[in-house]
């Protein structure tokens, strides 16, 4: 028998009973539809996790002021870092860019617009922490911290919000009592999902503390975000961070932190993980699904063998082998499992891709393995729950099934 | 010069085991040969033993002694695989119930066993519509089992039977689903193949007048062969001859 006889002959078979093969493969279908509907929720889960990352950078590590926890206590509020701190961290060898960063709300006013988002001071070297890049005009450069500049960035989206012209820059906008020249508007990053950063305003930190919010410790530091060059070991620049902070604050050995370091490369892979586990669950959960869809075509072939006992009979006495009827039916099953599979993956990425991005306006990735995993499930299944009954069929004896009514 | 036999038997017996424990011989010590161009009937009342008989000589069944030869070729100890290549060479089976698949067309019932033996496609149609040519039945090449009349279904079996050029027709009861009409036209059929062809026919039957069709008659009683010559002037000398086993 060629490939085209096996083929044709599966085909003829399963068309031959219409009602019954459109069940079992509807089994399969709503399987292997589940299997890949899950594992795009959670690669769209990862994903998102790796977008939100990666418009930060990996390579990010941020300095909070206050021990991590003191008894159970938060001691966020002590004004534990300063600008010095900035300027010693800098040295440091793998640190490429670094910025204090003060965060505070306002209400900006431009014209007769206002508009309340979220404002923070920094260094010029935020602008290479955060990957900002320059829409219009210039960021702020070390003479405007130096000089408490009323100057301020804004984003694209504030921009917007307040009407202002396409090209801001040279506009004023009013924070509190404050007067602030707009040199320059950053690109759009699209939304990281992590509090937008295409709507806020940066000034220089000092121009923050000293005439928007008039803060009494000037020269303290709430939080510090540096940005490590591309090869370096984040481990390793925690751990020079950790011993520099220790040596400037003076801390005995055995004291704990005066300041918390979040390392964003962790932050990101403890997420990730956590997806993973998520991800796994789900597929656990929808290969359940497959396999009573494929319990379902291993009864239909053992249904189909003792109907077709008549049949098989036939085929024996004009000369069919053992290993014939065996294959023959083999492929009865592998081609129900490989119809199912193929309207099952079709549908499960139709699916997901399109609740993903029509309903959800969310880039759904698609990925080549559910295809994969389907063809070779398809196959594996196929074989798995028609062996059984493919041997049942291939040992009947020809005589007795001849008889058989 | 002698040609080879088709089937040489020598002393086949067959036993089947019993489910209470033990076991009962259907055959006893069943010798005979049929030579090239014969039309042979084996004729016997039901639980005679003549469809285990029959089962044998089809290779669908060996036996449990004795030797028997296909057309020279030693099969009395041949695996179940071996067997069907045996039977899709040599024989062709025509059965009482017709036994074609229902949902194929006539057209690929009678391909099945080129199917099997592994020829290409073009040739099996080939061979398959010349088949059907000779049974009359060449324009229903597309037409379901079911809807032919009985007459019809066994012409399909017969071309079946002999699409494989079997070197014997093997038919078990081949009227015995049909009216006598249709009976006779199928024993018509057979005797001509017989004759002009010279396709060797072994046929099963428990009826006399269809035994008259044939040349040679095996008379089988109890599972001994008790008359085997050919076609008497009429049944009671087949019937006289199971006094020989009833005396035993």
């Amino acid at each position: 028998m060629t490939f085209y006889d096996i083929a044709h002959e599966s085909w003829l078979s399963i068309s031959g009973n219409k009602m019954r093969s459109f069940l079992t493969v509807l089994g399969i279908v709503i399987g292997i539809m589940a299997v890949v509907v899950m594992v795009a929720v959670g690669e769209t889960v990862q994903q998102s996790i790796t977008d939100q990352f990666s418009s930060l950078g990996t390579n990010t590590i941020m300095i909070r002021a206050g021990a991590a926890q003191s008894a159970g206590v938060r001691g966020g509020n002590r004004m534990t870092l300063t600008m010095d701190d900035v300027q010693y961290l800098s040295q440091l060898p793998d640190v490429a860019a670094l910025s204090p960063v003060e965060n505070s709300s306002a209400q900006v006013v431009y014209g007769n617009k206002n508009w309340a988002t979220s404002m923070v001071g920094v260094y010029p070297g935020y602008a290479t922490v955060q990957n900002l890049e320059m829409e219009y005009g210039t960021f702020i450069d070390m003479s405007a911290v130096r000089n408490a500049a009323t100057y301020a960035v804004i984003g694209p989206d504030t921009a917007e919000e307040l009407g202002m012209p396409k090209n801001p820059v040279g506009e004023i906008i009013r924070v509190r009592n404050t007067p602030l020249t707009v040199i320059g508007v950053t690109k759009a990053k699209g939304d990281s999902g992590m509090g937008s950063q295409d709507d806020m305003i940066i000034v220089p930190i000092t121009t923050l503390k000293k005439r928007i919010t008039g803060s009494r410790f000037p020269n303290s530091v709430n939080m510090i975000s540096l940005k490590l060059y591309q090869d370096s070991d984040n481990n390793i620049a925690t751990e020079q961070i950790t011993a520099l902070l220790r040596q400037r604050h003076k801390l005995k050995d055995g004291a704990a932190d005066d300041f918390q370091i979040t390392d964003m490369k962790q932050v990101m892979e403890t997420m990730n993980t956590v997806s993973s586990y998520l991800t796994l669950l789900l597929v656990a959960i929808a290969a359940v699904s497959l396999l009573v869809g494929s319990i379902g075509i291993m009864n239909m072939m053992l249904v189909s063998v003792a109907e077709r006992t008549r049949e098989i009979g036939i085929r024996k006495a004009i000369g069919a082998q053992e290993s014939t009827i065996i294959t023959q039916f083999l492929s009865e099953s592998i081609l129900i499992s490989f119809i199912g599979s193929m309207f099952g993956l079709v549908i499960g990425v139709g699916l997901s891709q399109g609740v993903g991005r029509l309903i959800l306006h969310y880039n759904v990735p698609f990925s080549i393995w559910p295809v994969v995993v389907s063809i070779s499930v398809a196959a594996v299944v196929g074989l798995a729950s028609g062996v059984m009954p493919a041997i049942k069929a291939a040992k009947l004896n020809p005589i007795d099934s001849l008889r058989y009514e | 010069m002698k040609s080879t036999p088709i089937i040489s038997m020598k002393k086949i017996c067959k036993t089947f085991p019993l489910e209470v424990g033990g076991e009962q011989q259907v055959l006893f010590d069943i010798s005979f040969t049929i030579n090239p161009g014969e039309f042979v009937a084996i004729m016997g009342p039901s639980g005679s033993g003549k469809s285990t008989c029959m089962n044998i000589i089809g290779a669908l069944d060996s036996a449990t002694s004795g030797t028997y030869e296909l057309y020279g070729k030693d099969i009395t100890t041949l695996t179940p695989d071996e067997l069907a290549k045996i039977r899709n060479e040599y024989i062709g089976f025509v059965f009482q119930n017709f036994n074609l698949l229902p949902k194929r067309n006539i057209l690929d019932n009678v391909m099945l066993p080129l199917m099997y033996r592994g020829l290409p496609m073009s040739e099996r149609l080939e061979r398959a519509r010349e088949m059907l040519n000779l049974v009359n039945l060449e324009n229903f090449e597309t037409y379901l089992p079911t809807q032919l009349s009985g007459g019809m279904k066994q012409r399909v079996a017969i071309a079946r039977a002999l699409a494989g050029d079997p070197k014997l027709i093997l038919a078990d009861e081949p009227t015995g689903a049909l009216d006598s009409k249709m009976g006779n036209e199928i024993l018509r059929f057979f005797k001509k193949l017989n004759k002009e062809l010279g396709i060797t026919i072994i046929m099963i039957t428990h009826e006399f007048e269809i035994a008259q069709y044939a040349n040679r008659v095996i008379h089988i009683y109890d599972g001994h062969i008790t008359f085997d010559g050919p076609i008497p002037k009429n049944e009671s000398v087949l019937l006289k001859s199971e006094q020989k086993v009833r005396k035993k």
